[in-house]
C-alpha cells in the first residue's frame, strides 16, 4: 500500500443514469428516489431556463435540504420572472428553513426582484411584507431607502413598520427624517417604535 | 504613430461581467489597476487594434485559446510548501483516522487539493502522507490536484520549485524529496508520478462531474475570489464531490458557514474543517 496514481473517475455501480440529460429527462430525475440524483437534476437544469416552474414546483415539496440548497441555487442563477416569483411563493410556506434561503436568494436578484418589491410590500399577509423588508435588508438596489419609507409611511402593522425603521436605522439618509418623524406620531403610543425611530434619526443626525 | 491601447470605463464593465460568467470570478472595482494591466498585455500581444477587436476574438475565438491564455494570466498563483500545515497535521493525526475507522473496504483513499497553483499543496501533502502518517503501509492513496490554469497544471507537473517555495521545509525533507537543479529545486519522480493533475473550472458542473469519491478535499484561498452565489454553487459541487463523512479544508480567512448550510463543521485539535454528513449520499 503507498501513493498510487488516480483514475479520474472511478468505476461505481451507483454512477449508472437512469435518465437522459436532455431537459424530458432531467425533469423526470427531478423526482427521482435519490437525493443524489435529484441534486445533480436541478443543478443540470441551469442549462434550460425555460424549467424554473418545474423547480419551482419541486422546491415546494421537496423535503432533502440538500436539494433545495441547489434548487435555489439554480433558480437564482436563471433569475427568471418566474423563478423570482417562485421564489416568493416560498415566503408563504410554513417551513421556515425554506423561507430563510428564499429571502437569501432573493437578496442576490436585486435587479430582478425590483420591478416585484412593490407588489410584495403591499402583499395583504403581513408577514410577506416583513420578509419582504428582511429582503431589503442586502439588497443591492438604489431604491431600498424610498422602499423602506414608504413602509413606515403607509403601512399599518406595527410589526412591518418596526422592521423597516431598524433598517432604516442602518440605509437611512436625512430622506427619511420626515418619515420617520410622522412615524413617531402616527404609533405615539408604542414604545418599540419611539425607540427605534429615536435611534435612527440619531444615527442618521451623526452620519 | 499608433494609438496607445486603453481600457474605459464601460470596457471594464462589460469584460468583467463575461469573466465572470465564463470562471465565476468576480473582479472588484479595486482590481482594476490589476484587469487592465493584464488585458493591456494581451491585447499588445494578440496585437489588437482596441479593446472592441480583442474582446470579439474572446468572445467568438472558436478555439477559445485566448480565453484560456487569458484566464492563466488573470488567475494567482503564489503559495509554498507547508503553507496553514495544521490542516495537514489535522489530516493525519484525525480526519484520516475517523475515514478508516468507517471504511469497509480496501478501496483507495482519495484527496483532492484545488487550485493545484504549481503543485505546492498536492506535492506537500504526498510528503505529510509518507513522514507522518503511519497507517499509509495499510492503504492507499490518490491525490488529484486541479487548476483552471493550463499553463500553471503544466508547471505542476514538471515539478521545479524556487528556493522561496521551499524555505519552510526542513532540510531533511528537501533532501529526501527534491534533488537540485542550478538554483531551483525538483520534486522526485516517484512524487510527480504520484499526483493526478487535471484542469477543472469549479464552477462548471459538467467539469465538476469527472471529479468524484473524494475523502478530503483541500480548498485553500479560493472561493475568496468569487462572488456569492458562485461560492454557493462551488460548495454545492464538493458536496457531491465528496463520499460521505468527506472533509472539506478552506483557507484560513474563509468559512464554509457563511457559504452553505450543508456541512458540519468539525473542530478537531488542529483545525476547525467541514464535514458531509456521515449517512447521506
Amino acid at each position: 500500500m503507498a501513493l498510487t496514481k488516480a483514475a479520474l473517475q472511478p468505476t461505481t455501480t451507483d454512477d449508472e443514469r437512469q435518465h437522459s440529460r436532455d431537459q424530458a429527462g432531467l425533469l423526470l430525475a427531478l423526482a427521482d428516489p435519490s437525493s443524489l440524483v435529484r441534486r445533480w437534476a436541478a443543478r443540470d437544469l441551469l442549462a434550460y431556463p425555460n424549467a424554473s416552474a418545474a423547480l419551482v414546483e419541486r422546491l415546494l415539496i421537496e423535503t432533502e435540504p440538500s436539494v433545495i440548497e441547489v434548487i435555489l441555487t439554480t433558480l437564482t442563477r436563471i433569475g427568471d420572472e418566474c423563478a423570482v416569483v417562485g421564489l416568493i411563493r416560498c415566503l408563504r410556506t410554513e417551513n421556515a428553513m425554506l423561507r430563510n434561503a428564499a429571502i437569501e436568494a432573493m437578496k442576490l436578484l436585486p435587479d430582478e426582484v425590483a420591478p416585484l418589491m412593490g407588489r410584495l410590500l403591499n402583499d395583504a399577509d403581513p408577514d410577506v411584507r416583513i420578509f419582504a423588508v428582511d429582503v431589503l435588508e442586502s439588497l443591492r438596489h438604489p431604491q431600498v431607502e424610498s422602499w423602506l419609507i414608504r413602509v413606515i409611511t403607509e403601512d399599518a402593522h406595527l410589526n412591518v413598520c418596526g422592521a423597516a425603521v431598524d433598517l432604516l436605522g442602518e440605509v437611512g439618509s436625512e430622506c427619511a427624517r420626515p418619515a420617520l418623524l410622522a412615524l413617531k406620531q402616527r404609533f405615539i403610543d408604542e414604545p418599540y417604535i419611539q425607540f427605534a425611530a429615536d435611534l435612527a434619526l440619531t444615527r442618521i443626525a451623526a452620519g | 504613430m499608433a494609438t496607445p491601447l486603453t481600457i474605459n470605463d464601460e470596457d471594464f464593465l462589460k469584460f468583467r461581467e463575461f469573466f465572470y460568467r465564463k470562471t465565476g470570478i468576480l473582479f472588484e472595482d479595486s482590481k482594476r489597476y490589476f484587469v487592465d494591466k493584464r488585458l493591456l498585455e494581451r491585447m499588445a500581444v494578440t496585437a489588437s487594434e482596441n479593446f472592441r477587436s480583442y474582446f470579439t476574438m474572446l468572445r467568438f475565438q472558436a478555439s477559445g485559446e485566448e480565453l484560456q491564455t487569458l484566464i492563466n494570466t488573470m488567475t494567482v498563483n503564489e503559495t509554498y510548501f507547508f503553507r496553514e500545515e495544521y490542516q495537514f497535521q489535522c489530516l493525519v493525526n484525525s480526519m484520516l483516522t475517523e475515514i478508516i475507522a468507517h471504511r469497509t473496504t480496501t478501496t483507495p483513499i482519495r484527496i483532492w487539493s484545488v487550485p493545484s497553483s504549481s503543485g505546492e499543496e498536492p506535492y506537500g501533502i504526498a510528503i505529510y502522507l509518507l513522514e507522518y502518517w503511519s497507517q499509509l503501509s495499510d492503504w492507499d492513496v490518490e491525490i488529484i490536484s486541479s487548476d483552471i490554469d493550463t499553463s500553471i497544471l503544466n508547471r505542476a507537473r514538471q515539478g521545479h520549485y524556487s528556493p522561496r517555495a521551499v524555505q519552510y521545509l526542513p532540510a531533511t525533507l528537501l533532501n529526501k524529496y527534491f534533488h537540485r537543479d542550478g538554483e531551483y529545486f525538483q520534486i522526485n519522480k516517484e512524487l510527480r508520478d504520484a499526483v493526478e493533475f487535471t484542469r477543472v473550472n469549479v464552477t462548471d458542473a459538467a467539469e465538476m462531474r469527472l471529479h468524484r469519491y473524494f475523502d478530503v478535499i483541500f480548498c485553500r484561498n479560493l472561493l475568496i475570489y468569487f462572488d456569492d452565489l458562485s461560492r454557493k454553487q462551488t460548495a454545492e459541487s464538493f458536496y457531491d464531490a465528496l463520499n460521505p463523512g468527506g472533509f472539506i479544508c478552506l483557507g484560513h480567512s474563509e468559512s464554509m458557514s457563511r457559504i452553505s448550510a450543508l456541512f458540519r463543521v468539525r473542530k478537531f485539535p488542529e483545525a476547525i474543517v467541514y464535514q458531509k454528513p456521515w449517512g447521506v449520499k
